[in-house]
């Protein structure tokens, strides 16, 4: 414990930039992922277990884009509607067809798909690590902000999942089709009732869910490397985020992204060795106090 | 009725222990053996995380904690030279029932997908503990050195035909104790708590108490089947409390079936099995696994035990209504989105 | 059934394909895997390793390398006519997998000798089982000294063909204090990952360079845990801190990602000095987009290094064959199956756990990857010396390490003696 050192940082301008861009860079990557399960979640019950994987995935289909064309566009495109793409149809072909049986089941589905993922991406891309690059538009020293050195990649990388995280609220409190959605999480018959077409409402949700999976895989694949299993630490990562924020809140999401991210970054100055204990013990202190999360209806 | 269902259990226990222990002298073949006690261990961690998951309605994402507590506690107690294996043996499922009351006296307050969470919280909790305190539990090595098996009231587990039968052993009353819990007045009420939380109230059950001493006991047996694998292994190792070790559980559950007693094993055969075999087969075992897992799913969409048993049950209906007609029965899809369950 | 438990080569996806079937047909009928025991014309050897996850490539590089080796021994003709097989198995880095994994190899593989691959806690887990079969066992990943300097955990049949902690340190140390001598490097921080391996690498490296130059000063140590991905938290404290130089035990996919995110802060390239017990192995330099100039890692592998013929040659047959680039588990394992086929030479292919083992005692085989031309298995503690713990620079066109010191095996030698007596194990 450094609680010394932190506070010092703190009461720096330069370092308390540095260390809250450093909690946004991993909150933000995170919020994507987790928000992804938590509307999954929140709309067709289903915790998708297989989230971490499409993580995985969309990181290796914009490493893989990127390698094809050399353009960063098109390498975040092909992760997250590759992904997207894919999450649809897992939703259609699979998931589907085991509604109404014990929400267990689903969690064995998509154990079977981590399984098969993480042995397609080892076929298809080798056991190598693997690091798509940095686009040339981003190879520029850091910016410094207050002092502190942010680099324009990251700022980038925030300012990305902040519009995101932003349409899909918007379009989920705004749209008619967020109203549906809405609604479907909390009475399907009834929106079925009403003639709409539930099927593809809910293979939209989800593919939407799997897209926030592969964009934060894509947008991480030039800074992070990729490895066959690189998904299990984010997925749990996100179900911590997912159950202090609130399932099914994308706010809560948010926050407790941020929480979490913040807590790293703090963490790593002030008590580095207890960090993540700390993230399970906020877990539990908000499951105890308020099941339901944060952000959460309350139960 | 529990003392004709305790001797016709142990009846059965009696004649299975019989099959187990000709297994050796059939098929002299020690992998086989190596197998038995492998799902003998995952076998207890299953079947017992179904008394809270198939009996209760308490979904546990948090289980291997006992699993790694037997272990880790047994194996320290074994490495102390203090004591001999059968002491050690019930401190350590000892230690595993307090861990699990006072994390069950938190846990079982919360209902469905928050208990699911709180118990695996507590479960990282207890593997960030594992990987910290490295004096005691040699952080990420494990314990190093092997655990000793002295000998005691003339066994000596170091024989590998001794340790066999007494695993098999363990592994029936084990068994035959979560039978009768589940064959029990208790295990009655654990159902209707299942069913029905409210109306177990209004018959004034104590339904914190029932589901707690349910989580204890769970615990408590789970901590044995880490025992077994702790003295298998010879060590007891950090991955044993990690999330990944309770989803196995879970997978055996689902794979096997959680409504029919012996589901959990038989899905512990089923996954141990298949891995086993399919890594032996191919180096892409993962694909090989993962696609049998989703084909099993989507073929029966329940465990397979409870597939079996639903057959059974239907046929058995048919046959009592001839009249009725044959459409319309068995595994029915329900349409998306008409009957789902699981959102709060 | 026998031809399929041969190790099957990525892409091999009909067989995997036809594998499914397979598999549910036999896990039906729980019986011995048909291998018949005493077939007396192969040898089967027994592999556990990773073969899935994260450090997949540890098992890859490992398979492959002594695929090489293997190959080379049949081609050679065996001994007196028999050939080994290499029966290659995942544990998915679970210690009570390994242990299962390497006991089913050995009893029903019918596998008589051991090279055993797996990392960390798997080695310890496989070790304790060869204390109980017996037979001739070289670990060949497991870097953590005690497994075979703790005389409490000697196994008369186990062996280590691997570098070694402290050998590391000693050398790292010595090379790490010149440089900070002729320097100036003052003020030292560390940053490893939190297990086993990176406190005990780290804490034996700052304990011998304070040794060498007692002048330096530890202002910080940052311990991420293992497979972190984000670094920016420990990154942005190298800034904070401001140390002259850094010394980390990152390897692997987790080495690249800290160094990719340092570039983007810039943190080397102004005069920092970086150390690392890792880079300089080929699939992480591959990795990196730009390797900085002036890093310093321990030697790993380097197909030029030390250079001849014979490591040439390791390179372009192990490349013919693998995916992956050559690893250090790479050279540790081609080394292992060479003290295997010499013992088997010399007994005359009797593969009884002891009689080889009294064979590996202190034999020295030739080696194309170290700088005299041989290394030793040292009887005492059935561990390698005098394999390259030479250090070395970056050089970023084309990205690779050069000029390599050479570590002076006999200052290593007596520091590890006087560390053993420390801890207690002579």
């Amino acid at each position: 414990m450094d609680l010394e050192a932190l506070a010092g940082c703190l009461s720096s301008a330069a370092c308390a930039v540095t260390q809250v861009s450093t909690g946004l860079i991993i909150g933000m990557l995170l919020f994507l992922v987790a928000s992804g399960l938590s509307l999954i979640f929140g709309v067709l019950g289903v915790i998708n277990f297989a989230h971490g994987a499409f993580y995985m995935l969309g990181a290796y289909l914009a490493f893989a884009a990127y390698g094809l064309t050399g353009n960063f566009v098109a390498a975040m495109l092909a992760g997250a509607l590759g992904v997207a793409v894919f999450g649809a149809v897992f939703e259609r072909v699979f998931i589907s067809r085991i509604y109404g049986r014990d929400v267990l089941m689903q969690l064995l589905l998509c154990y079977g798909f981590v399984l098969i993922l993480d042995d397609m991406v080892k076929i298809v891309w080798g056991a190598d690590y693997k690091m798509m690059g940095m686009p040339q538009t981003f190879a520029l020293p850091p910016v410094f902000v207050a002092g502190g050195p942010v680099p324009p990649y990251y700022i980038f990388m925030i300012g990305a999942a902040v519009a995101v995280g932003g349409l899909l609220w918007l379009g989920i409190s705004r749209t008619r089709f967020g109203k549906l959605v809405r609604a479907a999480a909390h009475n399907p018959q009834m929106v079925g009732a009403l003639g709409v077409n539930t099927k593809l409402l809910y293979a939209s949700v989800f593919g939407i869910g799997s897209l926030l999976a592969g964009l934060a895989g894509a947008l991480a694949a030039p800074v992070r490397s990729l490895t066959p299993g690189m998904g299990l630490s984010i997925l749990i990562e996100s179900f911590i985020v997912t159950v202090i924020g609130g399932m099914g809140s994308i706010v809560g999401a948010f926050v407790a992204a941020l929480l979490i991210g913040l807590t790293r970054a703090l963490g790593a100055i002030g008590f580095p060795l207890f960090v993540d204990g700390a993230m399970f013990v906020m877990m539990a202190m908000v499951l105890i106090l308020r099941p339901s999360g944060l952000f959460g209806r309350q139960v | 009725m529990s003392a004709n269902g305790l001797l016709r259990d142990l009846a059965l226990a009696a004649a299975a222990l019989a099959l187990l222990l000709l297994v050796p002298a059939a098929f002299p073949n020690p992998a086989l053996v190596d197998f038995i006690i492998y799902v003998a261990a995952y076998g207890l961690l299953a079947m017992s995380l179904n008394l809270l998951t198939g009996y209760t309605g308490l979904v546990s994402f948090g289980h291997a904690a006992y699993f790694a507590g037997g272990a880790y506690s047994f194996g320290l107690l074994m490495q102390s030279g203090a004591v001999s294996i059968p002491a050690a043996f019930a401190l350590s499922v000892g230690f595993s029932a307090l861990l699990a009351l006072v994390i069950g006296a938190i846990c079982v307050r919360l209902k469905e997908i928050y208990f699911a969470f709180l118990t695996l919280a507590f479960q990282m909790m207890f593997h960030s503990v594992i990987l910290t305190w490295v004096s005691l539990t040699g952080g990420d090595q494990g314990l190093m050195g092997g655990i000793p098996r002295p000998v005691f009231w003339g066994i000596d587990l170091a024989d590998a035909g001794s340790f066999y039968v007494f695993c098999v052993v363990v592994f029936l009353i084990c068994v035959v104790i979560l039978r009768q819990i589940t064959q029990s007045p208790f295990g009655y009420t654990l159902r209707l708590i299942r069913d029905n939380p409210r109306r177990a109230e209004f018959l004034g059950i104590d339904v914190y108490r029932a589901k707690l001493t349910s989580f204890v006991l769970a615990g408590s047996v789970a901590s044995v089947g880490g025992i077994l694998l702790a003295l298998f292994a010879s060590g007891a190792y950090p991955e044993f409390a990690y999330w990944t070790m309770s989803g196995q559980a879970i997978f055996m559950i689902m794979l096997g079936g959680s409504q029919v007693f012996l589901g959990p094993l038989l899905g512990a055969v089923l996954l141990q099995g298949l891995n086993h075999y399919v890594t032996a087969f191919t180096e892409h075992h993962g694909l090989v696994l993962g696609v049998v897992i989703v084909a099993a799913v989507l073929g029966m969409r329940r465990g397979l035990a409870d597939f079996v048993w639903d057959r059974r049950e239907t046929r058995r209906e048919r046959r009592a209504a001839e009249d009725a007609s044959a459409a319309g029965t068995g595994a029915g899809s329900a349409p998306a989105g008409a009957a789902k369950e699981g959102g709060t | 059934m026998t031809d399929s438990n041969r190790i099957l080569r990525r892409r091999d996806l009909l067989k995997s394909a036809g594998a499914v079937a397979g598999a549910a047909a036999v896990s039906s009928v729980l019986g011995a895997p048909s291998i018949a025991r005493g077939q007396g014309k192969v040898i089967r050897v027994g592999m556990p390793t990773i073969l899935s996850g994260r450090v997949a490539i540890l098992g890859e590089s490992s398979r492959d390398a002594a695929r090489v080796a293997v190959e080379r021994f049949n081609a050679a003709g065996g001994v007196n006519g028999r050939e080994i097989e290499l029966v290659v198995r995942d544990s998915r880095g679970q210690p009570d997998e390994a242990a299962r994994v390497t006991r089913d190899l050995v009893n029903s593989e019918g596998c008589e000798i051991i090279i055993d691959a797996e990392a960390s806690s798997g080695a310890f887990a496989v070790h304790e089982v060869i204390s109980d079969l017996g037979v001739l066992c070289i670990h060949t990943c497991s870097e953590t000294s005690a497994l075979t300097a703790d005389p409490e955990l000697h196994v008369p049949t186990a062996f280590r063909a691997a570098r070694q902690g402290i050998h590391d340190a000693v050398a790292g140390g010595g090379y790490a204090a010149d440089l900070a001598k002729e320097k100036g490097l003052v003020r030292w921080m560390t940053c490893s990952p939190d297990y086993a391996y990176g406190r005990d690498n780290t804490a034996q490296f700052i304990e011998y360079l304070a040794i060498f130059a007692p002048e330096i000063e530890i202002v910080n140590q940052a311990w991420p845990k293992l497979f972190e991905p984000d670094y920016t938290a420990y990154v942005t404290r190298i800034l904070q801190v401001e140390p002259d130089a850094i010394y980390s035990a990152l390897w692997g996919g987790d080495l690249v990602s800290f160094l990719e995110q340092a570039n983007l802060y810039r943190v080397f390239g102004s005069g920092r000095t970086f150390f690392s017990g890792g880079l300089a192995d080929p699939p992480i330099v591959n990795a990196l987009n730009q390797l900085p100039p002036d890093l310093h890692s321990v030697f790993r592998y380097d197909p030029e290094y030390p250079g001849g013929e014979g490591n040439r040659k390791f390179y372009a047959d192990y490349t013919a064959l693998s995916e992956t680039q050559p690893t250090h588990w790479s050279w540790q394992n081609f080394t292992a199956v060479q003290f295997m086929t010499e013992a088997l030479k010399r007994t005359g292919g009797n593969t009884d756990g002891a009689a080889l083992a009294a064979e590996v005692k202190g034999m020295e085989v030739s080696s194309p990857f170290t700088e005299s031309g041989t290394i030793s298995m040292r009887a005492d503690d059935h561990t390698i010396v005098g394999y390259p713990v030479a250090w070395g620079r970056s050089i970023p066109e084309p990205k690779g390490f050069g000029n390599w010191v050479r570590g002076d095996w006999g200052e290593i030698l007596e520091k590890e003696t006087e560390w053993k007596q420390r801890q207690g194990y002579l």
